[in-house]
This record gives C-alpha cells, structure tokens and sequence, in this order.
C-alpha cells in the first residue's frame, strides 16, 4: 500500500517537472515567435578565445584593438572554442551576437548582418566590398620530399583545385594553372585547423579522383597543433586559418590556398540587417550595450 | 615446490610492474606541469599571475585570479545545489528505501555518473540556460536584480554540476551510514527518539567523516570538469558578484584557448594547469587526512 502511494508521488513529481520544463521552453519560443523583440534589452555579446585565427581576423578587420594592436574585445563577451557552440548561443538568445567563418554559416539557424551595406558573400568579399576577409595557409616544410604531398599542393594551387574552392563558398586564389600531375603514388598527411578542413575534405576528394594512386589522410585539429605537427614531420602538410606566426615561419613554407570571410551574425529574430564597421566595432569594445543605443 | 615458488616470484614482479605504472604516470605528470609551469610563473612573476584580474594574452597580460574564483564559485555553488540532495537520498536509500525501487534508484544514481560530461553540457546549453535566461528576466523585472544575465551564468554551471557531483556524494554517504553500527540507530530509537531524530543525530554525525569525504570529493570533481561548465558558463574571464553572470574557470581556460596558443601564452596555460594541479592536491590530501582521522574513530 505504502509503495503504491510512493509510486504515484513519485510520477506526479515527474509529471510536474516535465510540465515545468516544458513551460520553460516554451515561454522561450512564444516571445520569439510574437515578435516581442525589445530592442532595450542588453545585448550578449559572444566572442571566439584569445589566440583563434578567427578571432584575430575580427578583431583586426573591425578595429577592435588599441593603438598597439593589443585585442580590446569586451571582457564582458562570452567565449567558446567553437563553432557551433557560437552558433547555438546565438540561435537560441535573440539579443546576441557573432562572428563565424562564411563557410560555416547555416542560414537556416542564425543571420549574417550586411556590413556597410555588403552582403557578406563570396563575390562581394572579392570585389572588395565585404572587408573582412582572412587568409587560409599550408605550410610545409622546405625540404618536404613526399610526392604525393608535392603534387597535392600541385593540385590544390591550379585550376582544378581553385574551383573547389570557389563552389565550396571560399574565395579562390587568382592566377593559378591547369593541373599537370605526375600521379604519384603513395600517403600523405594533412592536418591542423577546423575552419580549413571542411574545404580540404573536398580537396582531397578531388584529389583522390584524378589521382586514384595517391591515400590522403586528414586530422582535424587547429591551427597551431597544425603548424607545430608540420614542423615536427607528422603532418605532411600543415593548415592554418591566419597568418603563420613568427617562430612558424622560420621554419615552414606557407601558401595561402583561400579567403575567408568572416560573417557577423545574430538571432534570426533581430530586425537588425545592416551595420556599420564602427557599431560592431563599438558593441565588441563594449561601448554599446544595448540594441537601440547602436 | 621450487618451480612454484619461482611462479609466484615471477606474478609478484608482475603486480610490482603493473602497480609502478600509475605511480609513474603521476610522476611524469607531476614533472611535465611543474618544468613548464615554474618558469611561466616565474617569468610572470608568481604574485602578478595569481593576484592579477587581468588575462589578456594578446597584450601580455596573465592575471588568473578571476578564473581561480570562477572556480571557486561554480564549485561552492554546485555544493550548494548537489550536498543537501545528496545526503537526503543517501538517508532515503540507506534507511527508508523499499527493496523493491533501491535496485532502480541505485541504478539510476550510478548510470547519472556514467553520463558524458558534453552530454550534461549539451543538456545545460540547450534546456538548463534558457530557463535560467527566463529566470534572470523575471527577477530583472521585479527589480530584485541589476542585470538579467543571458543565461549563460554561474547559476547555470553550479545547477549542471551540483547534478554532476550526486553520484559521488550519494555513493560515499550511503557506505559510510551503513558501515555505522546498527546498535547506535537501535540504541536512540529506544531512548525514545523518532527515526528522523536518529538518523540526523546519531547516525549522520557518526558517518560524518565519511560524509565529508564524499563532499570533498565531490569538490574535486566539480573543480575539475572542464567540457561541461565551458559549454554553460559564458567564459568571461573578469571577476563578478552576479550569480546571473558568467565566469572563467581554471579548466576551461586551459581548454579554451589551448589549441591556438603560443610562447608564452602556452606556458601560462600550462601554469594554469600547475595552479588546478595545486587546488586538486589541497583536496585529495584533506580526503586523505579524513580517512585517516576516521580510521582512528
């Protein structure tokens, strides 16, 4: 008897938690779905960690730096080491913003803001409307003596491989030549930054199509552990989604393969489309902290 | 007998073996953080690392003191969340509990410690910090808070890890109060004290060494978990009075920005890392010194 009471206590709690949970979520949605956007409201800023290409880019192209280059990001701004955790925070607050590679950009989930009236695409970035922009670099190391990493990069550098680029939302890079393989065989490995390594993925698979001989493997991990595997011969080529560092260079070859641009986005409930260079630049110092301030 | 004894020597040397390797993974541990944390600090200058609020890698700026109290407050927090939880169900289970639902509830406290941890920190980013968000709205309109917070806080990390640290602290509690002597819980019962009574005044107090044992473990757990509370707690790396704010903790600023960095900004993670290695000593060594005071009990 004492058991059965328990027993519907004890689903009754369930039952009310669910419930309550549930009201949560919902509550959620509902002010998003009526369009209560309060534009008073404060705004989340969210940021990539200290040291990530991307966020080196961004706070280099938008001038979020003092007069000696020193990073002035907000210390009130959220950090993550990645992508989607960015694009998750910012579809589920509506009064966030963030920046993410243009490759990585789901249209579906968040938006990207139009910067000084550009949209953020990749023609726009070519003709020089959309600035913000940043390199992907290989490196390798000067006496690299792989053959199928050699002609990879080959590959990479012509025309064949620059259309991959170009279809894959990156900007290609100009002047390059029709491929002429030797079709070497043999393995190579590829490795380093996660923003690279979606249109590497591509590369290799073009790769692997003209050259049927060649095995290439690729590790996603970042930039630095890219360069510093490059260095030490387990990767034969490394990737870096910003420039190489000092102490890299000295010991690597890089080659830019792409461009990147960087879209700022926010909540698809935020009626804001266009901004300016100066009011990303004023919300990320965190001289702005509101929508309607801006 | 001569070829058995040789057996025997030969396991013991097997054991030996086996036994060495943990000891020196320790060791190599202990000496990778401290050759390249030592010099980091040194360089820093050990009372501006540890005292400085300022971390802003960029500019040569490493001051971890708000991420040492970011990690002060999501472990205080979560304490506060998972202890008082902990031990009611510890009593629920050790005296109350019918046979028939102790297997499920045990079973369900132990598969809460197999649970991922980016699992718990998916679960917090998507479910726990939009109620929290809402939450903060509604006390921002009642006035009864500066800023409303976006969820991302430190609520939301000692909520998800408060759940974490459950199973540690239940499975302590509940040994230490059945290893206490029936006759003491029989012997207040006859003195006319209500079971409530008992198991609060004599049976707790008696398992106490053991139940602080599971709280400080508990605490190690808590300090340490890294993919969950980086996922939830926003990683503003300044310090806060705001429960509805973000914080930096020690972990998850190693983790964070690990991938990218270089020089010195490396070894002032790797020093980071010294300081949580330190704070983990601290608490494994007060588990030890309970144990031991309750061994002498």
């Amino acid at each position: 008897m004492k058991m059965k009471k328990f027993i519907a206590v004890l689903t009754m709690a369930g039952m009310m938690t669910a419930l309550a949970a549930g009201c949560g979520s919902d509550n959620g949605s509902d002010s998003g779905d009526s369009g209560e956007w309060d534009a008073a409201k404060e705004i989340t800023v969210v940021s990539r960690e200290e040291g990530s290409g991307t966020r080196g880019a961004f706070t280099e192209l938008f001038g979020v730096v003092d007069e000696d280059d020193n990073d002035m990001t907000t210390l009130e701004a959220q950090t993550t080491n990645n992508t989607s955790v960015m694009m998750t925070t910012v579809s589920e607050n509506e009064y966030a913003i963030g920046y993410i590679s243009l490759g990585s950009l789901d249209e579906s989930l968040v938006k990207a803001v139009k910067i000084d009236g550009a949209e953020a695409t990749a023609e726009n970035i070519e003709n020089g409307t959309y600035k913000v922009s940043r390199p992907f670099n290989v490196a390798v190391k000067p006496d690299l003596d792989n053959a199928v990493a050699t002609d990879f990069l080959a590959f990479i550098m012509s025309t064949e491989g620059q259309a991959v680029v170009e279809e894959e939302g990156y900007i290609p890079v100009s002047d390059v030549q029709a491929y002429a393989g030797t079709q070497p065989e043999g393995k190579a490995v590829v490795g380093g930054s996660s923003s690279v390594s979606p249109v590497m993925e591509k590369l290799i698979e073009a790769y692997e199509a003209v050259n049927p001989n060649a095995e290439i493997e690729l590790q996603t991990t970042d930039s630095t552990t890219g360069m510093t595997n490059a260095i030490e011969g387990s990767y034969d080529i490394g990737m870096a989604s910003r420039e190489l560092k000092e102490e890299e260079a000295a010991e690597l070859t890089g080659t830019v393969i792409a461009t990147d641009g960087i879209a700022v986005i926010v909540n698809l409930n935020n009626p804001t489309d266009d901004m300016t260079v100066d009011q990303v630049k004023s919300i990320y110092v965190g001289d702005v902290t509101t929508w309607d301030a801006i | 007998m001569k070829s058995k004894a040789w057996t025997e020597k030969f396991m013991q040397g097997v054991f030996f073996v086996a036994a060495c390797a943990s000891v020196l993974a320790v060791a190599l541990i202990c000496i990778f953080l401290f050759a390249n944390g030592i010099p980091a600090i040194r360089e820093i200058g050990f009372v501006k690392f540890i005292t400085g609020d300022i971390w802003r890698p960029g500019s040569e700026q490493f001051g971890i003191f708000p991420m040492i109290i970011g990690s002060l407050y999501v472990t205080a927090g979560a304490v506060i969340f998972g202890v008082p939880i902990g031990i009611l169900t510890s009593v629920f289970m050790a005296m109350y509990c019918p046979k028939k639902i102790y297997k499920p509830l045990k079973a369900a406290t132990e598969l809460l410690a197999g649970i991922p941890s980016v699992v718990y920190g998916f679960f917090g980013l998507v479910v726990v910090v939009p109620i929290v968000r809402s939450f903060g709205e509604t006390l921002y309109d009642a006035g009864l808070v500066k800023s409303a917070g976006n969820g991302n806080s430190i609520l939301t990390a000692s909520l998800i890890l408060g759940m974490m640290i459950l199973p540690t602290i239940i499975g302590t509690t509940e040994s230490a109060m059945r290893a206490v002597p029936v006759h003491y819980y029989e012997g207040s019962l006859a003195l006319g004290a209500t079971k409530e009574r008992s198991i609060f005044r004599v049976i707790i107090p008696a398992a106490k060494s053991g139940v602080i044992a599971g709280i400080v473990l508990g605490m190690g757990r808590a300090i340490g978990e890294t993919m969950a509370v980086i996922m939830i707690v926003g990683n503003q790396a300044r310090l806060t009075t705001s429960m509805l704010d973000g914080i930096r903790t020690l972990t998850g600023n190693i983790v964070i920005e690990m991938g990218y960095a270089t020089g010195i900004h490396r070894e002032a993670l790797i020093a980071t890392g010294v300081v949580l290695f330190v704070f983990i000593l601290i608490i494994n060594f007060s588990v030890a010194l309970l144990k031991r005071r309750a061994d002498h009990e």
